[in-house]
């Protein structure tokens, strides 16, 4: 085939392909005004989905409606459809469907709207102050105590009812991370930390970014697939959730392993898990791949070294962070797959067996992939579906625990796991819909 | 990885039988561990679509039952309050039997003396049957020791005396 009848071939694809970047910008558009109809009508208050919050988002009241269940499912269900589908039309299309401009542009567009709106959907963050406040403000030991022990603090009355109780399970690099914030007061560590949570993002997508470059993947589409992702946006940056600086130090491992630097990918995997610590998931996968010792060492490093700060700074209970996790591996929320299994079979709800159960099939399936990853399998796929089959086994699943595999899965080329993920993320949207079909008032 | 290490990382493990030995990456191999993993996955997302999509039906179920839960309640007081709480679990989950509190005069939630009905039976005409009830002191939860005035069938037991 000669040069010129490429180039003819070419330039026919091209043109025959015009309605692609048309349907893109209107499915961009779409993703703009389902975040912004959230957020407006959000910001007019006494919304069931938005929680009771200092005043930060006042300057959009009188834009939009009170915020309901079927706007927002409506709004949620639409963004969700456009993401897909955009999905679909720039995946392998590269620079011929979008370019890194546009999709930057769409990207810091969906966080700057939900930055200027009230926190979505969570009452996390108010716990995440109030635990730093425990700390600071009232010198009480958020590891031994919850929130209840400040109740006459004022970011009391806006941590959620379940969590009064409840001492911070949160790793204890975070809680002294967030203690800086606390004397800033409700509003303004309400700030710092809708600040942090766009800051994470912003460099977990740069994170990606470069590690799919590296792997010589489609750099557009991945950022595009996280960054512009409904949970992400809506759920995860929405509520300002910690997860998110989590994503960020296990992106941080994921970009130092691929450089070579293993011993502090080892150690700023500890440091995740010092934040949250599901993000340890990683470590066992690293080391086997690896097979050197600079990944052990610098895990034992960072380890030691966040003992001894843990000890100083919160006492025994600031180390011990397993109580922590076997505490809240107890708890059951509606939203778990395990619970709608046990719906499925006829049961109320899931028996204390049942945890047994699916831990052991999580131990399974963790085994299986570390004999895979040994053989030769990418470590990185493998501890993305090693974090996925942990929100799928978790009796205690929320919205952003389903974003954790989403930086990995873009970053392989086992399709399987990107497929996978998205297809939990919408079985989980799926649940939420209920309130459509008969909406209780 | 360099030659060099690929080769002295082949020395390391040359005790290990080749099953057992590390390789940097897959082989190709004839695709049966990844068919057998598909399927399973296939397996997998098809129960949790089954799982979601029943629960999504029963769901929508028991908000139509507490459609006609609340409804009722509003229609036995003659008040259209919107603030009422549903307790669902106090004669088992299974058994669809409701009770419905809410204030029995304007005010905040829970703010005034309440009013709980035990609600449970078919729907017919949107609502359902009263099988009884009882009152409740301002700014309680619902517990035995705080409940009076106990009346009808379905409240036997229900109050302290």
């Amino acid at each position: 085939m000669s040069v010129a009848t490429q180039g003819e071939r070419g330039v026919a694809r091209i043109r025959s392909e015009w309605w692609r970047p048309a349907l893109l910008s209107l499915l961009a558009l779409l993703l703009v005004l389902a975040t912004g109809e959230i957020v407006l009508d959000g910001a007019a208050g006494r919304s069931p989905l938005i929680p009771k919050s200092p005043a930060i988002a006042g300057w959009l009241q009188g834009i939009g409606e009170r915020l309901g269940y079927r706007v927002f499912l409506i709004a949620i269900l639409g963004f969700a459809v456009a993401y897909g589908a955009m999905l679909l039309l720039t995946r392998g299309a590269g620079a011929r469907a979008i370019t890194k401009r546009w999709a930057i542009v769409l990207i810091v567009a969906l966080h700057a709207i939900v930055f200027a709106g009230p926190i979505l959907i969570s009452t996390d963050v108010f716990s995440y102050i109030a635990y730093a406040r425990m700390g600071v403000e009232h010198g009480i030991n958020p590891y031994l105590h919850g929130p209840v022990a400040i109740s006459r603090d004022p970011i009391f009355q806006y941590v959620g009812h379940d969590w009064r109780h409840v001492a911070t399970a949160y790793g204890p690099l975070y809680t002294l991370f967030s203690y800086p914030f606390a004397p800033l007061g409700a509003k303004g560590a309400l700030w710092a930390m809708k600040i942090i949570a766009q800051l994470a993002s912003a460099g977990t997508l740069v994170l990606i970014w470069r590690c799919a470059r590296a792997r010589d993947l489609d750099p557009v589409w991945a950022i595009l697939a996280v960054g512009a992702n409904p949970l992400y946006v809506i759920y995860g940056v929405g509520g300002a959730h910690n997860d998110l600086l989590m994503l960020l130090l296990m992106m941080v491992a994921v970009s130092l392993t691929l450089r070579g630097r293993d011993a502090a990918a080892g150690a700023v995997v500890v440091a995740g898990a010092l934040v949250k610590a599901t993000v340890a998931a990683l470590l066992p996968f690293m080391i086997l791949s690896r097979r050197r010792l600079a990944p052990i060492l610098g895990a034992l490093a960072a380890v030691a070294a966040g003992a001894v700060v843990a000890y100083a700074a919160f006492g025994v209970h600031g180390v011990d962070i397993v109580a922590a996790l076997n505490r809240d591996a107890a708890f059951v929320s509606t939203d778990s797959f395990a619970t709608e299994i046990a719906h499925l079979f006829g049961k109320p709800g899931v028996f204390p067996v049942d945890h047994d159960l699916l831990k052991a099939s999580l131990v399974l399936i963790a085994l299986h992939l570390m004999w895979r990853t040994w053989r030769g399998y990418d470590w990185i796929a493998a501890s993305g579906w090693t974090l996925l089959a942990i929100s799928v086994t978790s009796t205690w699943l929320l919205a952003w625990y389903i974003l954790w595999p989403l930086p990995l899965a873009v970053l392989t080329r086992d399709r399987r796991l990107v497929l996978a993920t998205l297809a939990l993320q919408a079985l989980f949207l799926l649940h939420q819909t209920s309130p459509l079909f008969a909406p209780v008032q | 990885m360099s030659d060099a290490r690929t080769s002295a990382e082949r020395d390391r493990w040359r005790g290990l039988p080749e099953w057992m030995r590390p390789r940097p990456v897959e082989l190709p191999g004839s695709g049966r561990l990844r068919l057998i993993e598909t399927t399973l996955l296939v397996l997998l997302g098809l129960l949790l679509a089954v799982a979601t999509v029943n629960d999504v039906v029963r769901q929508t179920h028991v908000n139509h039952r507490l459609i006609a839960d609340l409804t009722t309640w509003r229609s036995y007081t003659g008040r259209p309050y919107h603030n009422l709480s549903i307790e669902q679990e106090l004669f088992g989950p299974a058994s669809q039997h409701e009770v419905i509190c809410g204030n029995t005069s304007p005010g905040a939630p829970k703010a005034k003396t309440q009013l709980c009905l035990v609600i449970y039976g078919p729907i017919s005409g949107g609502r359902r049957t009263v099988h009884g009830g009882w009152y409740l002191p301002a700014k309680v939860e619902d517990v035995r020791a705080d409940r009076y005035g106990c009346f009808g069938a379905a409240s036997r037991g229900m109050c302290p005396r």
